[in-house]
């Protein structure tokens, strides 16, 4: 009975928060929208990862394999999704 | 009248040639030039008509020519054009290829060739050289100092199926103390329905303080072992399987986040039931070893603005609560901050958990702490030291570490049958494994440990650590086996051990 009253607090607790299983994929991004998430990603890059490890340059993964590897960075610090993908932006910009 | 005929017949016979001659043939030749002349005439016209037909097709063929003439030269200036304009292309094209693809066009390019399934094999490897000075053992266990090579390779597969789910898992596979093994450290499916929530189901590290879920990656941690409450003698289990919900958010300027972690798992189980018993959860599903899950949550505020340049400071408190061993309950809290300023990193966590025990035993306490300092000298110019000197010195960071747990038992079949940081296997007796010295002042029940490390970063991700540890158990407490039998523990001696590793992570 208990377990049946956690998993319904976990269901309500996460539909609270916003529609379930719609993809979170971002809007349609304007090329200067697109530049101010880079800037934004640029300021949270060096606090974010070195709150953890170092933090990584854009060049040492593909920009297909920052998109897997952000996903896992921004589950476990519990990263802002917005902030994510900020970060997610420069790092697939910076790659020179 | 036949007469008459032939007279008239002669008449026109004699007639005939009594006409002069010459003027019958001058006659004659006249009417033969005209003839001829008129023939000539009519050559004439006809070669005429012909020449005519023959200028016209020469008018006809020559506007033709003239037309085609004109097209050549528009074709012509049409090509000039655009030989013109493929010169200007190619330069441009040209120019583009020296300056190679843009990294969003090659991104687009590659990712349409891949496919919307996309996997990376990353992961972390590890290789350790540990000495332990080990100067008296525990009652009933051979000591010896001991120097060991370990190799620890730890693949982690990320399987991206979409834009919302995540598959992860990883490996442990070991040259330890007992050879070769390989286990399962973790296998999780990620899910992101929106960017409210994130929804993580299977085999995970616990979402209690900042340790396991984020500190214990070799290439994470900043010292080469763990610190005391995450280390032997763990004070909370180290893994779950079950599910978790989680998220963050800002609440105030840039930095000003909180998140939350809550989950659900198959609950907590244990060595032995007895007291001091190592916490060795996930309980396997034959088990049967709780009547109950376990619930758990963790919470983390960032109070500090980006802007500020205060720094990034973290404080977050952790509870993990089940039932274990027939309903009997386990309930745990922590507490924890992560400071980050400049080259300065400092973090300190507290751990505390109850256990209700079957008689004759009364409850199971243990509480545990660390605090950690490190400093990354990059800012450091060592006056009169060339350049290639400072380079190598801004590469180092100094670190202290502090920890210690306190508990009334240890149970010493878990020393014999020790189980090695996430690399399973059997350690028999007090043996190094990978990232472990396994110093028998480690199974002290008031357990103290001054860790001093140095650590030299070739690479972000590349790492050369170096760690001292200065054994400093306090005497107390009892030690127990799995049957119940106890002794005290008495004094134990101090230990020092030397631990050396090379590590690159992900």
């Amino acid at each position: 009975m208990a377990m049946k009253k956690i998993i319904i607090a976990l269901i309500l607790v996460a539909a609270a928060f916003g529609p379930i299983m719609t993809p979170c994929r971002a809007a349609e991004e304007t090329k200067a929208e697109k530049r101010q998430m880079i800037r934004l990603g640029a300021k949270l890059w060096p606090v974010y990862c070195n709150q953890c490890h170092n933090a990584r340059p854009g060049s040492e993964f593909a920009p297909y394999q920052w998109d897997q590897v952000m996903m896992h960075m921004r589950a476990l610090p519990n990263l802002p999704a917005q902030d994510a993908r900020a970060i997610l932006e420069y790092l697939k910009d910076g790659r020179d | 009248m036949v007469g008459k005929l032939v007279g008239r017949g002669l008449l026109f016979a004699a007639l005939i040639l009594v006409v002069p001659v010459s003027s019958w043939s001058a006659d004659s030749d006249s009417a033969s030039n005209l003839r001829e002349i008129k023939r000539e005439i009519r050559e004439l016209a006809a070669d005429r008509e012909r020449a005519q037909e023959k200028i016209e097709r020469l008018e006809k063929r020559v506007e033709q020519l003239e037309g085609e003439n004109a097209q050549i030269k528009a074709t012509n200036a049409q090509i000039k054009t655009e030989t013109v304009q493929t010169t200007e292309q190619v330069k441009t094209l040209s120019q583009a290829v020296e300056l190679g693809p843009s990294p969003d066009g090659m991104a687009k390019a590659f990712k349409g060739y891949l496919g919307s399934h996309t996997f990376t094999l990353t992961g972390s490897a590890g290789m350790d050289f540990i000495a332990d000075q080990q100067n008296g053992a525990l009652a009933g266990l051979p000591h010896q100092t001991q120097n060991s090579f370990f190799f620890d390779w730890e693949p982690m597969m990320l399987y991206r199926p979409n834009d919302w789910m995540l598959f992860e898992g990883v490996l442990g596979a070991a040259f330890g103390s007992t050879g070769t093994g390989v286990d399962l450290s973790s296998a999780l499916i990620y899910l992101f329905p929106n960017d409210y929530a994130t929804i993580v189901g299977g085999l995970f590290d616990l979402p209690f303080g900042d340790w396991y879920e984020d500190q214990s990656p070799m290439w994470v941690n900043k010292f080469v072992s763990a610190p005391l409450p995450y280390a032997v003698e763990p004070v909370v289990p180290p893994a779950e399987l079950g599910i978790e919900l989680r998220n963050g958010m800002q609440w105030g300027s840039v930095g000003q986040d909180l998140d939350y972690t809550v989950y659900l798992g198959q609950g907590p189980g244990y060595s032995a039931n007895v007291p001091g018993a190592a916490a060795t959860s996930p309980v396997a599903i034959a088990s049967k070893q709780t009547n109950g899950k376990s619930v758990g949550g963790r919470f983390r505020l960032y109070p500090l603005p980006i802007d500020a340049n205060l720094g990034r400071l973290e404080v977050g408190v952790s509870s993990y609560d089940g039932k274990w061993l027939d309903g009997k309950w386990l309930t745990s809290w922590g507490a924890d901050f992560n400071y980050l300023l400049g080259n300065l990193q400092a973090r300190g966590e507290w751990v505390q958990s109850y256990r209700q025990m079957p008689a004759p035993y009364k409850q199971d306490n243990r509480q545990g702490w660390y605090l950690q300092l490190g400093y990354m000298l990059g800012d450091l110019n060592l006056p009169g030291v060339p350049d290639e000197i400072n380079n190598y010195v801004h590469r180092l960071q100094p670190l202290v570490r502090y920890s210690g747990v306190n508990q009334h038992y240890v149970d010493t079949d878990d020393i014999v049958a020790a189980t090695g940081l996430g690399q399973g296997g059997i350690q028999m007796g007090l043996i190094p494994d990978f990232g472990l010295s396994n110093s028998p002042a480690l199974y002290a029940p008031h357990s103290r440990e001054v860790a001093f490390g140095l650590d030299y970063w070739i690479a972000p991700s590349i790492v050369w650590q170096n760690e001292f540890d200065l054994e400093l158990p306090r005497a107390g407490g009892t030690f127990i086996n799995g049957a119940g039998m106890t002794s005290p523990a008495g004094s134990i001696p101090n230990d020092k051990a030397f631990l050396s590793q090379f590590t690159i992570g992900f």
